[in-house]
């Protein structure tokens, strides 16, 4: 039971994502500007997410290969799929505004940044480690 | 005013810097068929992250042709599908890295 809820609210969000004023037609059309402003949040999310996947394909392409095997490889796929990952949220976070502005709803709020910026933080911290180990040597 | 605080000209241009980011991805999914040892594999792949580029371009062009009516049409498909487009070039994007 659970199972079908789960695909339904799944199907729901991805309908959503593709047509949030028809999903169904709820409340009113908001002023043309803040729908404006949601989508350019949506697109700064987006390039967002093309500078993750521009990283990732840089450090496949221009890094030496490392001490450890693959493991610049690893670096570039994990900032390839943060980069999708962003862009993901991004197309859900903007259809879940769209449709709380027509509602007149309280906007949903998001712990998203937040947990990207830990993640660019500790990514940053472990290179930083790995420079300092290398200077050292 | 046509234009109120000229949202409509501001999302055109983020339209726009969207697409200098997606430009950039792009031409570095592409550089590895460049190499003088490039294969087949890596033409494909250059060849299929072109497409996907030239599809979010488009896309931008006609999202940014439809801000010019007054007032301005909403986005509506464009952006899943630009978020599509971008998953796409991660695909792709990581093909290019385990070639």
């Amino acid at each position: 039971m659970t199972a079908a809820v789960n695909n339904q609210r799944v199907l729901g969000a991805l309908r959503q994502w593709f047509d949030p004023e028809k999903q169904p037609t709820v409340g009113r059309t908001p002023d043309y500007r803040f729908s404006l402003a949601n989508e350019r949040t949506f697109l700064a999310w987006i390039r967002t997410g093309l500078a993750l996947i521009a990283g990732g394909l840089a450090c496949a392409q221009f890094l030496p290969p490392l001490p450890v095997q693959h493991l610049r490889e690893i670096i570039a796929i994990a900032l390839l799929l943060l980069g999708g990952v962003v862009a993901l949220r991004a197309v859900d976070h903007w259809a879940r505004t769209e449709r709380a502005m027509r509602l007149g709803e309280e906007l949903p709020g998001s712990k998203f940044p937040a947990i990207l910026a830990i993640a660019v933080a500790v990514g940053a911290a472990l290179l930083t480690v790995a420079v300092l180990i290398k200077a050292a040597r | 005013m046509r234009d109120p605080g000229a949202s409509a000209e501001r999302t055109g241009l983020a339209w726009r810097r969207t697409g200098l980011s997606a430009t950039a991805v792009g031409l570095l999914a592409a550089r590895p068929a460049f190499h003088p040892d490039a294969g087949a594999p890596a033409w494909l792949l250059a060849a299929l992250a072109m497409a996907v580029w030239v599809a979010m371009i488009a896309l931008g062009y006609r999202r940014s042709r439809a801000l010019h009516t007054s007032p301005p049409q909403p986005g509506r498909r464009a952006i899943p599908a630009y978020a599509m487009l971008t998953v796409a070039l991660v695909t792709l994007g990581g093909l290019v890295v385990m070639l």
